[in-house]
């Protein structure tokens, strides 16, 4: 324990630990919401696709979230054009457009002196650079998200297993949609710092889905899984600093072994328990009846 | 036109860069083409991220990074399969997770060199204007390789592409075509590491075949043209990113310049297309 307390002695670790529960748990909620309506494929490809606008943002020195957000917002719309025409089917689309605005940033970037540099801390984050400001806009995202998604809660939750029964109950569907997916974007912009764009898309759907292998109800495991989200951050961290490596991908292994082990141990879902389920019915059998 | 298309190519390293973006152009648009046809560009990409590590562990070991990056999409391939039959995790989430982690992993190792920034980039990146002469005879080799089995299996690929069931009735064991492919892929990423990076290689892969897509009907004329859009796009990346880096002092990376042509050549399909559409039923009447 006092080697964890130490590792995290120090300005700059402080920061980057109150980042790392704060992204880690953020993203854990907003990820429940991202397995409950399948966008994990969509989020991948949005992270791809923000990088370009937070580049661009970056070089015109406008805010990361506008930058990122509009051009999330225009891939959107390409992809749905693009997918939309008989002969692009939409796997391609994503595929085109995704490549097209990584390409794109990419270029910006290298256009830069210290490109590799930059580069890989918006690819891969750099959470241990995290100043103040940073840590206030994760705080200022993290509150107005979760402010959303407790004000939607029940019109989400509905939308995502019944779409029409929530248009029929007179609900603006695709306004609620736009709303999760502007919700996803932003979270998306926000673990930026901590894990990049391209890993951002681990945290958003490990933790929720290692969360999804312990419980069946909605309630606990969208409390289990920003936990599990903000123990992989502290985690990762603390492995990071220990070992001298990539804080921000140490974090995501993390999420992932958690994951893993879930696989196997988890109770009911787990490959474990469901391999000793397959054998109690054949013990279960009563013994043949050798009265008849 | 010569001083855009040409004279760059007067330098050697600039010759050899040319030859390899040329030999990845054929190579990624016949392995393209089936991608497409299947849909799979999701799995293409994951596979670019899943073979990364692979990579960097023969790198760091001096060993083959052949041998590495089919060591680890092998590995993609067998634990797609069991996570994604999972009931719990749908395909997507195990997918996203299996991606991130192995990339994660990839990070890691490279990280802990000193250089770590530069490292990742050259690796995500490539940087085409140091391929060597062992480069080109390794991309030249695989590329024999990869277009020999594609030429000996096409009709089964092609019969697995647009009719699974059929193929499987017929006897055909879908589950080793589909290795087959994945391995072939695999290879492309190997081959693609040293020009454009595993990150835009996906781009060779899908785009030009995507185009090639809009334009032709017929498998055989949609490999070629998904080939020679490869190729052109190369070709013309390159050129461009000499002339603008040269002439104007604007360092554009390489790779990702081919990979913006590519894209710009697909949105010219896109828009033709309808027009050869309507040619053809004017022809046809």
């Amino acid at each position: 324990m006092s080697w964890l307390a130490g590792t995290f002695s120090g300005g700059f670790a402080q920061r980057a630990l109150l980042e790392a529960i704060m992204v880690g748990g953020l993203c854990g909620v907003v990820g429940v919401h991202v397995l409950l309506r399948r966008l994990p494929f969509f989020t991948m490809a949005l992270g791809h696709a923000t990088f370009p606008g937070v580049v661009l943002a970056a070089l015109l020195g406008v805010n990361l979230f506008l930058g990122a957000g509009l051009f999330g917002v225009l891939v959107v719309v390409l992809v749905a054009a693009l997918g939309a025409r008989e002969r692009v089917d939409d796997t391609s689309a994503v595929g085109v457009v995704l490549a097209g605005a990584f390409a794109f940033g990419v270029l910006l970037l290298s256009a830069q002196a210290g490109f590799a540099k930059d580069l890989t801390a918006y690819l891969v984050g750099s959470i241990v650079t995290v100043q103040p400001a940073d840590l206030a806009t994760t705080a200022a995202v993290a509150a107005a998200v979760l402010a959303v998604l407790a004000a939607l809660h029940k019109e989400l939750v509905l939308g995502a297993f019944d779409r029409s029964g929530l248009a029929a109950l007179g609900y603006p569907v695709l306004a609620l949609d736009v709303a999760l997916l502007l919700v996803v974007e932003v979270t998306l912009v926000a673990s930026i710092p901590a894990v990049g764009t391209i890993l951002a898309v681990a945290l958003l759907v490990a933790p929720a889905a290692t969360a999804r292998l312990w419980t069946d109800r909605l309630g606990a495991t969208l409390v289990l899984s920003p936990v599990l989200g903000a123990a992989s951050g502290v985690i990762g961290l603390a492995v990071s600093q220990h070992w001298r490596v990539a804080a921000g991908a140490t974090i995501v292994l993390v999420a992932a072994a958690l994951f893993a082990v879930s696989l196997v141990v988890a109770p009911r879902h787990g490959l474990a328990s469901q391999l000793r389920a397959g054998r109690r019915p054949a013990a279960a059998r009563p013994a043949p009846d050798r009265a008849a | 036109m010569t001083e855009l298309l040409v004279d760059p190519f007067r330098l050697p390293y600039m010759q050899r860069a040319l030859l390899e973006v040329v030999l990845l152009g054929v190579l990624a648009g016949a392995v393209g083409v089936f991608v497409v046809l299947r849909r799979l560009a999701f799995v293409a990409d994951a596979l670019t991220h899943t073979v990364f590590p692979g990579i960097v562990i023969a790198f760091l070991l001096d060993q083959s990074i052949l041998l590495g990056a089919l060591a680890f999409g092998l590995l993609t391939a067998v634990l797609l399969a069991g996570i994604g039959a999972h009931r719990r995790v749908g395909d997507d989430a195990a997918l996203a997770i299996l991606l991130t982690s192995f990339f994660s992993l990839g990070v890691v190792l490279v990280s802990r060199a000193r250089t770590f920034a530069s490292d990742l980039t050259v690796f995500l990146f490539g940087r085409v204007l140091t391929v060597d002469r062992a480069d080109l005879v390794q991309t030249l080799a695989l590329a024999v390789l990869v277009l020999a089995v594609l030429a000996a299996l096409r009709k089964e690929l092609v019969l697995r592409a647009f009719d699974p069931a059929g193929a499987a009735a017929m006897g055909y064991r879908t589950v080793v075509l589909d290795l087959v492919l994945n391995v072939l892929i695999a290879l492309v990423v190997v081959a693609a590491v040293k020009a454009v990076g595993t990150v835009l290689v996906i781009a060779l892969i899908v785009v030009p075949a995507a185009a090639a897509r809009l334009l032709a009907d017929r498998v055989a004329s949609m490999t070629a043209l998904a080939c020679l859009l490869g190729v052109a796009g190369g070709w013309l990346g390159l050129a461009t990113s000499y002339r603008v880096s040269v002439d104007h002092g604007v360092r554009l990376a390489s790779g990702a310049t081919i990979v913006v042509v590519l894209v710009a050549l697909f949105l010219a399909a896109a828009s033709a297309a309808p027009l050869r559409r309507l040619a053809e039923g004017m022809v046809r009447r």
